[in-house]
């Protein structure tokens, strides 16, 4: 039996998680860096948190990154920009409302594709985001996006040899694979979720997901045996779980506790119909994680760190607060998702950005400095993803659907202040723009996913053996060899991943 | 195994009967029980020939049919079907015109706010045009046409159609009223009509225009670099139409020598599409590119300008003329729309939307999007077939017309049939949670003294997350393919609505029975205006009296079957009715000096009681 059967088998049968952890353990199967630890229950000094914030929609990251160059010539980047967006373009580094300029962001290149400009700006009201990477907390991925396998050039996208992502450009299988990074199928699990197959048992409660959600059920936080435990950000103790019956009913605690356990007998029966099946695991598996979650959240301490009030900011405040008491959840390691909506601009563009990109920098900034005041900024990586990029070519104050585009990533674990992948080369009506497919301007990603997440897996603790388990189509783009990290963003304190356990199982075309 | 059989229905009868086999059958599709069958034939298969239709359904087949047919019915209703039989009731409903209007609804609302505000100031100069109004009073309208109008297929059918062309408030829609409503209105007014009219009537809505963004779309304009918006186009066939794949009759996707499924579309064809749908401004306004509107505006058909002319009318320093609608051929899904003049764009737009229209995946695409908002969310392939067909051709030669497409979904021995062999283990769906919400509003009395069910929905919002028009995105409160971690994903079973389910929903659920039946707060009654008087009469209770002898120990069984015919079609299983009474009976019921049951103590039974069959997956899965 290879490995994914092993792990299908055991989860499809109703075998605990600690009884996976620990065959896996014994199978020496999660020897990374943190592989022994996991075993342990105890010390909370090991935590590690990983927060998406899913922009959905698609983000015109395009007018979030921006190049300034005006050299004629030489780095004429933000006039090859200009020509291109007409009416999206935003007023260049020192004019009013003009991109924010980034110190040094030593963009070079990736996978063979060099980076297209030297100099770049931020969106004008990013200042927050502007501060985290020329403090070196934050790093921009350029083009990165849903690729099966490399593809080089406009000739290679048309030779119909390469796998493409299904459903290019349409929101729901773009924003999926984003959160699954496996684009050659609608049945994938998540990123999240994956991770969390391996890891869930490391923490104490396992009633209480591993995975939590401000965003209720989402596909990134899907695996084999663990679903996202989902929360609202105005989550206290107070509102967590079902509400007593009123006060003024007399007998209210018993009644209480009548109605709870007639749900609760409800719910745990045998139903053959799988419907009813999954609504009652459901339900029993929540009303258990409520007693544990209720205790915690009674013990959040008091923050200095003051976020703004909009649903981003509510979101993360609300992860803060949790992550204040991940050590009475037991939790040595989380995993956040958020999905914070309303990109897609097919129109008011300009207006948009100027109102939500400044809403993503402030909250950024607010959670950074939130995990410097909780003491565990470089114990929580949080970056965003989007279904897509919007076209480089206007429609009259809006663009439409494309593919690649840049993301950001931030934390103390961060190597910031840096942009990683590249950044195509905007003259999308040239016939020589090998990045670009379309006359509209969409560029094929020159960094994928599975390049991003393999990183980011490696520092949140997964054994290199196991990468494949967690990103299948890993093997197109990475070989692994001990210190060939996956992109380079991620800061791994001069330790060298193993040499010894090498990635398993990985798909090959 | 086909033979002749003449069948006498009865109602009522206990037993089951015996035929001249002398085996004892369960009799009827479905399983009903308590079916008298008096036979004249010799067979011993007779089950088998019964077809779902030509008999009289008893009390729970009633209900259960009612609960795929509206959005909540009391007993009266179940009687009726119980008497008419379901084809004639649901005739009868087919054949009654749209009897509410929730634009003329909300109009009403608005001139009582302008009228109540003249009364205080006379000079204050009030009108509907200069007088604000705000998303709930739609959501207050819907609410009372909900509660009011005898036409409750149709109020059903346009709350499915709704999650297919959706439009939502979370868009620049926030704050007019009047585009949800009006938009409403269209569905409304053609839940019964023909799929095509809806193409239309959406292409031209203002608020489908605004929402996805191709009101005042224009010409490629190659000076300024600027395209076509793609959005409805994309949309327009992926959701609304044709899907992303080409599927066979019944619905299952055509596979290629590969075996792989074929995309209906490139994004050329989109491209090409968006070239069509260009050219369409506000109905109310001189020009394309006017970004002036008022909230009348978004109750008007769009208006087509075949030149844009923004320059010009603003006053620009040589201003230019250029193409509002795109010249040229387009081509897109294998069909070439002709070279016009650009004057005739507008039959560019009709070309387009009959393209899409007689593409041979609409029938199916939009048989299993309808089948799954009513009935199931597995429909078999036959089933599937069986309703496309009817899509395809009425019977006679029409093709989309939805009345005869609702009467086979409705009427469809899957449909009707509550233990199919072929998926028993994944019939029935999730009942969504504003339709459980319904279910309990229209199921139990709920009554005001004034007929007027003032209820803004405003915190059912924000508990359930789902009230109509307010989707987060055009793709609806959940998926069509969206299937839940566990068995059902491993079976490649679909269940859209869990993707309203965790841990957060399920709770705000349990919490806002609790608010709805225990704290006895169904609705949300709002001012209108400032310092209104508050309307009990206005303010709809539930009137449970007709319950109150149920409440004593040795009544709950009967009380617990009540309800279980009336929201669940009694489907919560014996086993689960036990386990509820059980928990009931352990409420105090005390008595007073006088030997009278304490009223607190009898409705506190009540409501419970309800709010149990409520949580019990054998209501919440309707199968």
């Amino acid at each position: 039996m290879n490995r994914r059967d092993f792990i299908k088998q055991t989860s499809c049968a109703a075998m605990g998680t600690t009884t996976l952890l620990s065959t896996l353990a014994n199978l020496t199967s999660l020897n990374g860096a943190l592989g022994s630890d996991l075993v342990k229950s105890s010390p909370p000094s090991d935590y590690k948190a990983i927060v998406c914030i899913l922009l959905s929609g698609g983000l015109d990251s395009y007018n979030m990154l921006v190049p300034t160059g005006t050299t004629s010539g030489g780095d004429n980047g933000y006039n090859e920009y200009k020509a291109v967006r007409t009416d999206l373009a935003l007023p260049n580094v020192g004019s009013a409302g003009g991109l924010l300029s980034l110190n040094n962001p030593q963009c070079s290149s990736f996978r063979g594709i060099s980076c297209s400009y030297g100099s770049f700006g931020v969106h004008p009201t990013m200042t927050g985001a502007r501060t985290l990477f020329n403090s070196g907390k934050l790093a921009f991925m350029g083009n990165i996006g849903t690729l099966v396998e490399p593809i080089a050039n406009y000739t290679q996208y048309q030779s119909g040899l390469k796998k493409l992502p299904v459903g290019l450009y349409s929101h729901s299988d773009q924003s999926m694979q984003w959160q699954t990074s496996v684009p050659q199928t609608r049945d994938a699990l998540g990123f999240g979720g994956r991770l969390a197959d391996l890891l869930n048992a490391a923490n104490a409660h396992q009633e209480v997901s591993m995975n939590i959600s401000l965003a209720g059920k989402n596909i990134f936080q899907r695996g084999q045996g663990i679903s996202e435990y989902a929360i609202r950000n105005d989550v206290n103790a107070s509102n967590v779980g079902f509400e007593s019956v009123p006060t003024w009913w007399g007998n209210s605690g018993l009644l209480t506790q009548t109605r709870n356990n007639t749900i609760d007998s409800l719910v745990s029966k045998t139903y053959s119909n799988l419907l009813q099946k999954t609504y009652s695991t459901t339900t029993k598996n929540s009303m258990a994680s409520f007693g544990v979650f209720k205790d915690a959240l009674q013990k959040v301490p008091t923050l200095t760190t003051t976020f703004a009030n909009n649903q981003l900011s509510n979101d993360l405040a609300a992860i803060t607060k949790i992550m204040s008491v991940r050590n009475f959840l037991g939790a040595k390691r989380q995993i956040f998702f958020i999905d914070f909506g309303g990109w897609d601009m097919h129109s008011d563009l300009i207006a948009g950005l100027n109102s939500r990109l400044s809403i993503v920098s402030q909250a950024l900034k607010s959670f950074y400095d939130a995990t410097v005041e909780l003491g565990i900024s470089d114990k929580v990586t949080t970056f965003t993803i989007s279904d897509f990029a919007r076209t480089i070519t206007s429609n009259g104050g809006g663009a439409d659907h494309a593919w690649g585009g840049n993301t950001m990533v931030m934390g103390g674990a961060v190597n910031g202040g840096k942009i990683y992948g590249t950044y195509p080369k905007m003259d999308v009506l040239s016939a020589s723009n090998q990045q670009n497919v379309s006359f509209r301007g969409n560029f094929i990603p020159s960094i994928s996913t599975d390049e991003f997440y393999a990183e980011l897996a490696l520092w949140y603790g997964i054994s290199p053996y196991d990468l494949c388990y967690v990103l299948p189509n890993l093997g197109n783009f990475y070989s692994y060899s001990a210190n060939n990290y996956p992109v380079g963003f991620m800061n791994f304190n001069g330790t060298s991943i193993s040499t010894e356990n090498l990635p398993q199982d990985c798909l090959t075309y | 195994m086909k033979l002749k059989l003449t069948v006498f229905f009865i109602i009522l009868s206990a037993i089951n009967f015996n035929i001249q086999g002398q085996q004892t059958v369960t009799f009827g599709l479905g399983n009903v029980k308590n079916v008298t069958v008096s036979s004249s034939s010799n067979s011993t298969d007779g089950t088998k020939t019964l077809l779902s239709s030509g008999y009289l359904p008893n009390y729970n087949s009633a209900s259960r049919f009612l609960s795929h047919a509206t959005l909540g019915a009391k007993m009266t209703d179940i009687q009726s079907v119980a008497t008419l039989g379901k084809e004639q009731w649901i005739d009868n409903q087919l054949n009654l015109s749209n009897s509410f209007s929730t634009e003329t609804y909300l109009k009403s609302l608005h001139q009582i706010m302008v009228d109540s505000m003249l009364r205080d100031n006379p000079a204050g100069g009030y009108t509907l045009d200069n007088t604000g109004v705000q998303n709930w009073h739609f959501d207050a309208s819907w609410f009372q046409g909900s509660m009011t109008a005898p036409d409750v297929l149709r109020w059903r059918v346009a709350l499915a159609l709704s999650e297919i062309f959706v439009i939502s408030r979370i868009s620049g829609l926030d704050g007019q009223p009047y585009a949800l409503a009006n938009y409403y209105d269209v569905l409304l007014n053609n839940a019964f009509g023909n799929y095509r009219t809806i193409l239309d009537k959406i292409t031209y809505h203002p608020a489908m225009g605004s929402y996805l963004t191709f009101l005042n779309n224009h010409a490629t304009n190659t000076t300024k670099q600027i395209y076509p918006d793609e959005n409805y186009a994309r949309e327009i066939m992926q959701l609304f139409s044709i899907g992303l794949y080409k599927l066979n009759l019944d619905g299952t996707e055509i596979k290629d020598a590969n075996n792989k499924s074929i995309p209906t579309y490139t994004n050329t064809d989109i491209a090409a599409l968006a070239k069509v749908f260009t050219g369409l401004g506000w109905g109310d306004r001189p020009y394309l590119g006017h970004y002036q509107k008022d909230k009348w505006s978004y109750t008007k058909r769009m208006k087509f300008f075949p030149l844009d002319s923004l320059e010009y009318y603003q006053g620009w320093w040589q201003p230019k003329i250029y193409n509002g609608h795109e010249p040229g051929s387009k081509t897109f899904l294998g069909s070439t729309i002709p070279n016009r003049p650009v004057v005739q764009g507008e039959q560019d737009i009709q070309d387009a939307l009959n393209i899409i229209f007689n593409h041979p995946n609409v029938g199916p695409f939009i048989a299993r999007r309808l089948i799954q908002r009513l009935v199931a969310s597995n429909p078999s392939p036959a089933y599937i077939q069986r309703v496309a067909t009817v899509f395809n051709d009425n019977g006679s030669g029409v093709r989309g017309d939805l009345k005869a497409v609702v009467r086979a979904i409705l009427l469809d021995q899957e449909a009707c049939d509550c233990n199919p062999d072929n998926n028993n283990n994944y019939a029935g769906m999730l009942r969504e949670p504003f339709v459980r919400y319904m279910n309990l509003m229209r199921g139990l009395k709920l009554t005001t003294q004034s007929g007027v069910y003032r209820n803004v929905m405003y915190t059912l919002y924000n508990r359930i997350e789902q009230i109509p028009l307010y989707s987060p995105t055009v793709f609806n409160f959940f998926q069509p393919d969206y299937s839940p971690d566990g068995e059902l994903k491993t079976a490649k079973k679909f269940a859209p609505e869990f993707q309203l389910l965790n841990s957060q929903t399920l709770t705000a659920y349990v919490n806002a029975l609790n608010s709805w039946l225990v704290n006895d707060d169904p609705v949300e009654f709002w001012g209108l205006f400032n310092n209104e008087t508050y309307k009990p009469d206005q303010d709809a209770k539930f009137d449970l009296l007709a319950d109150s002898t149920l409440a004593i120990n040795a009544k709950i069984p009967q009380l617990l079957d009540k309800y279980n015919l009336i929201l669940a079609h009694g489907a919560v299983t014996k086993e689960n009715i036990e386990i509820i009474r059980k928990a009931i009976v352990s409420m105090p019921y005390t008595y007073d000096y006088y030997g009278r049951p304490y009223s607190e103590d009898v409705y506190r039974r009540i409501r419970m009681a309800i709010l149990l069959i409520m949580v019990s997956p054998d209501y919440l899965i309707n199968r």
